[in-house]
């Protein structure tokens, strides 16, 4: 190491920077007056041995880096041909850690407001059962968002995209598809049941035997200057009641 | 015939001989782990909703689809709560780390490992944002992202001058110790089966961490020269190779959400960006976005202008001048988009993705504004003393001296 830099740095004089493989900061690494001109790295400086090791490297890397890129941008393609024959090399290539998805706002932007609510079925402390009102927690993220230049992910990403995932895995009629169907009827329960312990003062003061989770969603009425019509009226999608699991019941999340 | 294979040969010493974009990719190796300290100290008190084990995408959950997706995470290794503390810890050191360049080829091995086990632990909580930075803290390992602007660049520069007086540079202690607890780490991971989902990233952990051993080794042996040469070459090789991948998918990132739009009725009648505007989830000041979707024609201009950005973009990386200016118009309207649709780490990680595309000089100039501010700021906090000069300056006076 110490042959290869100290050639390369050359002599130090005054004002002169050090380094010009870690060029300090700042300014330009000038070469002082009378150095020696740095000796050649890079393949130049190779004997021939291992210039085809080097070779080899940039090959490697060079077909890497173009393969890579290819399969992301399949990837991110719409349907074709290719993507018709070959489609599970490209799902093999990209998934997990390579996942991505960019059609941000597009193809069209979301135009409805979709919020979740809940209510909720608890035994109060003298052994009765009452049915709460419905809570609109989307409502409630919106209020945290507002004003705030921080917004964290539990107000802007969590329930959102938890119902984004259930409306993505569940029919028509509700009913889960696959394994990822159940999944996210557990993770949206978790989050409901989470928030009501939170903020619901009756779930507070009791134990939350069943919940009903609806979402309603709403058309963003168009600009003024569009001159469009659309409905005001919310649409509902109401779930079964779920019964919860003991753990849950015991507000087992945090 | 002769001129092709010049270039070629011309191009082989180009990207053989250096790593390429010093203060680029210093800029985004900052960028990208700021964005991430940053995102993580802002969730700190939120930590347990979103990646705890008890919270409502259980650690059970998690562990399912995990399984079934092979998705790489440390973090659920265990489901106890130590664990998970532990994690969310080195995470937010191994961002600090990276950000200022401390052991940086570790440190970024360390934010991937980070970046990766929070991410994919919850991937029901993230947005385009933490989307960006999964894929950069995979690319960053490969690049040489420490050349500038970071504690080993000062660190190597500091050896070389004192070698250059003739003093002897006490053995590094600390990369050796370093290694050996990511080796024992690794070691442990893999014997008690920790890297059974997926072959990937494991296999990427290993071969770096055999890889820095091996660099190590060689720049002991003053004899080998050559194989010394041969792995920086291929160090080299890889940040090079790395770096055009990183360039191109902030290209694909844009030309996909460019392209897309194009197909949108929403984005040809003009009234795209108003919707977003009116959404519950991304409109922290409502006024400010009735303000600004007050007039048609606006609207119309600034959708049909992002799109026109947008697909353009990866092509005006041919022409210098007009690339700067895109960039500049991008990265202003990720700055109102942070504050506006209240996408502060989305807009961050987008700026820094930019940011590997600023020309070389203004780079420099910033380093040295921030330079000069730094030395005014350390000269206020130390009135007694004499003005403190940089480490180098003072370096290169005793060389003067003495030589």
């Amino acid at each position: 190491m110490d042959a290869y830099d100290e050639d390369s740095r050359g002599p130090q004089a005054p004002g002169g920077s050090a380094g010009t493989r870690l060029p300090e900061d700042f300014p330009e690494p000038l070469p002082p007056p009378g150095a020696a001109p740095p000796p050649r790295t890079g393949v130049a400086a190779l004997s021939l041995r291992y210039q085809i090791g080097a070779a080899l490297a940039l090959g490697v890397v060079a077909v890497g880096a173009c393969v890579h890129l290819v399969m992301v941008f399949l990837s991110l393609a719409p349907a074709n041909t290719v993507t018709k024959q070959h489609g599970e090399a490209v799902q093999d290539w990209v998934y997990p850690e390579f996942e991505q998805n960019w059609k941000l706002f597009a193809p069209n932007p979301l135009q409805q407001n979709i919020a979740v609510q809940v209510r909720a079925e608890v035994r109060t402390k003298d052994g009765g059962l009452r049915t709460t009102g419905w809570t609109d927690l989307s409502a409630q993220d919106g209020a945290a968002i507002d004003g705030n230049l921080v917004p964290s992910h539990t107000q802007q990403n969590e329930l959102r995209r938890a119902w984004d995932f259930f409306a993505a895995t569940h029919a028509g009629d509700n009913r889960p598809v696959g394994m990822r169907g159940s999944l996210s009827e557990q993770y949206v329960r978790r989050i409901v049941v989470m928030r009501l312990y939170r903020d619901d003062p009756t779930s507070r003061e009791g134990v939350i035997q069943r919940v009903q989770v609806r979402s309603s969603t709403t058309n963003v009425q168009p600009p003024a200057w569009s001159r469009e019509r659309v409905s005001d009226k919310p649409v509902y999608r109401v779930l079964p009641w779920w019964s919860l699991t003991s753990d849950e019941a015991a507000g087992g999340v945090r | 015939m002769n001129r092709l294979s010049l270039t070629l040969s011309r191009g082989i010493a180009r990207v053989t001989e250096a790593a390429l974009g010093p203060y680029q990719t210093a800029v985004i190796r900052i960028g990208f782990a700021g964005t991430w300290l940053l995102f993580l100290l802002r969730e700190f008190p939120h930590r347990q909703e979103l990646y705890g084990p008890a919270g409502p995408w259980g650690w059970n959950l998690a562990k399912e689809l995990t399984d079934d997706n092979h998705a790489f995470t440390a973090l659920l290794w265990s489901d106890g709560q130590l664990w998970f503390e532990c994690c969310y810890a080195l995470a937010i050191l191994a961002a600090a780390a990276l950000l200022l360049g401390w052991r940086t080829r570790t440190a970024s091995l360390l934010f991937m490992l980070g970046v990766l086990s929070l991410q994919n632990r919850s991937v029901f909580v993230g947005d385009g944002g933490d989307n960006v930075l999964h894929l950069m803290a995979i690319y960053l390992v490969f690049t040489r992202c420490g050349q500038v602007w970071s504690l080993d660049a000062r660190r190597a520069a500091r050896g070389a001058a004192a070698r250059a007086r003739g003093e002897r540079v006490p053995a590094d202690r600390v990369g050796p110790l370093l290694w050996a607890v990511l080796g024992l780490a690794l070691g442990t991971a893999t014997l008690t089966g920790r890297f059974g989902n997926g072959w990937l990233i494991p296999a990427l952990l290993w071969t770096a961490w055999a890889a820095l051993g091996l660099w190590w080794a060689v720049g002991r042996r003053t004899a080998w020269h050559e194989p010394r040469i041969l792995l920086d070459v291929i160090a080299n090789v890889l940040h090079n190779g790395a770096l055009v991948v990183i360039m191109a998918e902030a290209c694909l990132i844009y030309a996909t959400a460019g392209w897309y739009k194009i197909q949108g009725s929403r984005w040809q009648d003009g009234t795209a960006v108003y919707y977003p505007l009116h959404l519950d989830y991304f409109s922290p000041w409502p006024g400010l976005a009735d303000l600004m979707s007050s007039s048609g024609t606006i609207m119309m201009v600034v959708a049909y202008g992002t799109v026109m950005v947008q697909v353009a973009f990866p092509f005006t990386l041919f022409n210098r001048r007009v690339k700067n200016v895109l960039l500049v118009l991008m990265m202003f309207e990720h700055a109102v988009i942070a504050v506006v649709l209240g996408l502060p780490f989305f807009s961050l990680a987008m700026i820094t993705a930019d940011a590997v595309f600023l020309p070389t000089s203004f780079l420099r100039r910033l380093g040295a504004l921030a330079a000069r501010a730094r030395g005014r700021l350390g000269r206020r906090g130390t009135r007694a003393v004499p003005p403190p000069r940089s480490s180098e300056e003072s370096t290169a006076d005793h060389v003067g001296f003495t030589a």
